[in-house]
């Protein structure tokens, strides 16, 4: 198992992020973490990546605490925090210093896949950036993949894109979380899908099975969420 | 080869492994896939239909067993050489003649007049 929640609960000052999560990510899933804006999604990933801490529950990654296994773990966060006079190239230096797994020509072809403009972030669209975004947390080796709102707010095209390289990039052997409301696009992409509702799980299933008995992942989200 | 236009999808029909076979036994039928001819690989269908390889990998793995695609070692996945191309284009064109009897038996048609209105819809066609 790559990673695992047992009664999960993170309380932030006011609020509940999420409550009560048991989940188990085996290696090689594509798995969508679906839910409305505020169900809990981020918070997920993000004590999955160690970002987050849980007010109750344990969580292993990698038979380890989440925060130890950070360099195994590829955290791709819903903010843009790219600086404004970053190049392509900037943004491959900064990687490469941070992280030991980061390949800077696999970067480089992932640039290109993506067509990535090389040029300056603040003259680049919202979907290039995005797209930078993607290759920067895709040239890293990882096992276990955190993608939160890859999709969000981004052109069609690019997120065609986007997913189109997922695809492509998988190994079997990677487990990828991706959290999403755009599930429509991405549901062909998923084995399992996971739906949060308030923080708390409201259905765990496999697409093909959601399929099978007639409904798509989309037409669940609209069911389970409603 | 196969273009994304050509496969036909619908999330609210079924698992996806199966459309992908009615898929390619469609394109088979319609002479559009011949016997002898390459298969995408896995990963590239699945590249091109945003699809999760693995339900490629299912996919393909069902039509070998019904005797319609082959791996080869090596070499990557082709349509068989005996595949039963003309059965498939018969039982393609039942289902076809099946559902256009149950839509026109729903609008209480007797067969002489569906075969009036058949033939000619064929013959402006």
């Amino acid at each position: 198992m790559l990673a695992r929640l047992e009664g999960v609960t993170k309380r932030y000052r006011t609020t509940e992020g999420v409550r009560d999560l048991s989940l188990e990510f085996p290696a090689g899933e594509i798995v969508g973490v679906l839910g409305l804006n505020g169900s809990g999604k981020s918070t997920l990933l993000k004590l999955v990546a160690g970002l987050l801490f849980p007010t109750a529950g344990s969580i292993t990654v990698f038979g380890a605490a989440p925060r130890p296994s950070r360099g195994r773990t590829v955290f791709l966060g819903e903010t843009d925090t790219l600086w404004p006079w970053m190049t392509p190239r900037d943004a491959s230096r900064f990687m490469e210093g941070l992280y030991p797994d980061f390949d800077p020509i696999r970067f480089n072809e992932l640039l290109d896949a993506l067509e990535v403009p090389r040029r300056k972030t603040k003259a680049m669209s919202k979907g290039e950036r995005g797209r930078l975004r993607l290759a920067m947390a895709l040239a890293r080796s990882a096992k276990l993949y955190l993608l939160d709102e890859p999709l969000a707010g981004i052109d069609l095209i690019s997120r065609e894109k986007i997913l189109m390289q997922l695809v492509r990039e998988w190994h079997t052997d990677e487990t990828i979380l991706l959290s999403t409301h755009e599930v429509a696009e991405a549901e062909g992409l998923f084995e399992r899908a996971i739906y949060l509702r308030d923080g708390r799980l409201a259905l765990d299933a496999r697409a093909e099975d959601l399929r099978e008995q007639g409904k798509s992942v989309v037409q669940t989200f609209k069911e389970v969420l409603a | 080869m196969t273009t994304k236009e050509q496969w036909i999808l619908d999330m609210d029909a079924g698992p996806i492994f199966e459309q992908i076979g009615r898929n390619v036994r469609m394109l088979l039928a319609r002479g559009d896939l011949h016997p002898g001819e390459k298969l995408p690989s896995a990963r590239e269908l699945a590249g091109t239909l945003s699809v999760n390889p693995n339900t490629i990998v299912h996919a393909y793995a069902e039509l070998e067993t019904q005797e319609i695609i082959e791996k080869r070692r090596g070499l990557g996945t082709f349509v068989r050489e005996d595949a039963p191309v003309e059965t498939m284009r018969k039982d393609m064109l039942t289902q076809i003649a099946k559902t256009f009897v149950n839509e026109v038996r729903r609008l209480g048609v007797e067969t002489d007049e569906a075969m009036a209105a058949l033939k000619e819809a064929w013959d402006a066609g």
